[in-house]
């Protein structure tokens, strides 16, 4: 497991010197933005907008720079041929794969950890006291980042194409929050085969109702249930993924 | 006893473009085997298999028929990578880190401990004379610098076999000299060496026995005892040995 540190180590550190951090400041403009439409509002409806303004912008964020990074994360490597040196020393290739996912998601981690923490302090100021639910539902921000950048990892693998697996990644997180219409439209299907075809599709795509936190919290603060089967759909969603890279990646011959 | 060895390896290349297959030789059923302790040189124009070959014994490519065996071990093999240095052509370093930094993702994917890691980083950066470039990135060293930190990469984790492609192609005389005596350095302290290089001038002053690629197949082999002392021996085998085979033309002066 060194290797899988290292490897971590220095994506993390890569990412940090390319300055993801600074998707934090858009998201700071964002919120300047937000403020300066919601101070026209009563001091109630001021702190709900910003807090679902500032959520949104979060996730949003955050899922940009994981696609933007993870598809250029081993490609870009290929292409420049630093992939070279790192193979030619005892890496396991899935031990590699595992360490720049994991560093390009502890870098977007950061960056929406900064975001949420500048976020909370803004509601607190405000006077918005949900500590706990804005954990919730920032830990499920985190959550979708983390099977976004999985998922881009794979598609930019098999597709071999930055552009192709950008397109995809943002194809497949749109689908990830239809997935009840998806099941409709296959139940509503005539055709087999269609059924088949769209309930296969919408499998393989992600299942963002799993994190969705708003619907769980509507019914009652969601219990320690909830939150082990969103944990669960979470790990085993980035688990496929990476597998599925891993496959691909140890055919590949540079 | 052998450090390594081509058994009948060929390398076919195979790319489709619209269901049209197209097949490029790399290598043709290589013979060669190198001793411990040996300085080797591989000798070739440019397309004639030298890197592809490289490429088979560091695990980057696998063999379309034939094996390849290093320091016992069939490849590709992650283990055996640990006692071997590999310096490509050009070095293809991740400009985003200091030259400390870099030796230190080198040493821990090399699996050198690390309680001994910092003392290695600092000396082998010594050794090659960037001691007073440790914390500055990479992206500001020179092509010389950059040179010679691929060359540390490669000896940081103190190989028993060295495979270095190209090592003296862009360097300035003096460049040359040190990597002239870096390579004897080497061989005096028994490591085995291959490089490729197309400069017969530098490798008959360092090889023990060279070989003579073209059109991916090896085309001759001589002993030291074949060319020293014999004016033009070498060059004139390798006039004899070669023939062009990478689609290029003559240049016509008229």
């Amino acid at each position: 497991m060194n290797t899988v540190k290292a490897v971590f180590d220095y994506t993390f550190r890569e990412h940090v010197r390319h300055k993801v951090w600074l998707s934090a400041a858009l998201f700071g403009l964002i919120l300047i933005a937000g403020g300066l439409v919601a101070s026209a509002l009563a001091q109630d409806e001021r702190a709900r907008m910003l807090l679902d303004l500032g959520l949104a912008a979060n996730e949003a964020i955050a899922m940009i720079s994981v696609v933007f990074l993870t598809v250029h994360l081993i490609l870009q490597e290929v292409e420049s041929r630093a992939i070279f040196l790192i193979l030619t020393h005892p890496v396991r290739r899935w031990h590699y794969l595992l360490g720049r996912f994991l560093g390009t998601l502890a870098a977007v981690g950061l960056g929406l950890a900064a975001m949420g923490l500048f976020h909370w302090l803004i509601l607190f100021a405000l006077g918005w006291t949900g500590e706990g639910s804005y954990l919730l539902a920032w830990s499920c921000s985190l959550g979708k980042t983390a099977v976004m950048g999985a998922l881009a990892l794979l598609l930019s693998l098999a597709l071999t194409s930055e552009a192709a697996a950008m397109a995809f990644s943002v194809f497949f997180w749109i689908l990830g929050h239809f997935s009840s219409e998806m099941n409709y439209i296959a139940e509503k299907s005539g055709s087999s085969f269609m059924r088949a075809a769209i309930l296969a599709f919408s499998r393989a795509a992600p299942d963002f109702a799993h994190l969705n936190y708003r619907d769980a919290a509507a019914a009652g603060l969601p219990g320690h249930r909830w939150m082990a089967a969103a944990l669960l759909y979470v790990v085993g969603y980035c688990a496929a993924c990476l597998a599925l890279s891993v496959q691909i990646f140890e055919q590949k011959e540079f | 006893m052998k450090a390594l060895a081509f058994r009948k390896a060929s390398k076919i290349y195979r790319s489709s473009h619209l269901g049209r297959v197209t097949e490029v030789v790399g290598l043709q059923n290589l013979e060669l085997e190198i001793e411990k302790g040996e300085v080797f040189g591989l000798l070739g124009l440019n397309g004639s298999g030298k890197t592809t070959a490289i490429k088979l014994l560091m695990g980057l490519h696998l063999p379309t028929t034939g094996e390849v065996e290093v320091l016992g071990r069939r490849m590709p093999d992650v283990e055996v990578l640990a006692r071997i240095g590999y310096a490509p052509e050009a070095a293809y370093l991740n400009r985003s880190l200091t030259g400390r930094e870099t030796m230190s993702l080198y040493a821990a994917l090399s699996g050198i401990p690390a309680s001994r890691r910092a003392a290695r980083v600092g000396a082998i950066l010594e050794q090659v004379g960037l001691g007073r470039a440790v914390d500055m990135r990479l992206s500001a060293y020179s092509k010389g610098m950059l040179q010679r930190a691929s060359l540390a990469q490669a000896l940081i984790h103190e190989p028993e076999l060295v495979i270095l492609d190209e090592p003296v192609t862009g360097l300035d005389p003096l460049a040359i000299k040190e990597m002239r005596a870096v390579i004897l350095w080497l061989k005096a302290k028994g490591t085995t060496v291959l490089f490729s290089s197309h400069d017969i001038s530098e490798v008959e002053k360092v090889c023990d026995r060279i070989g003579i690629l073209s059109g991916g197949r090896l085309a001759k082999t001589m002993t030291q005892a074949q060319w020293r002392g014999k004016p033009d021996a070498l060059e004139n085998a390798f006039a004899e040995s070669v023939k062009r085979t990478d689609g290029v033309g003559e240049i016509k002066l008229k």
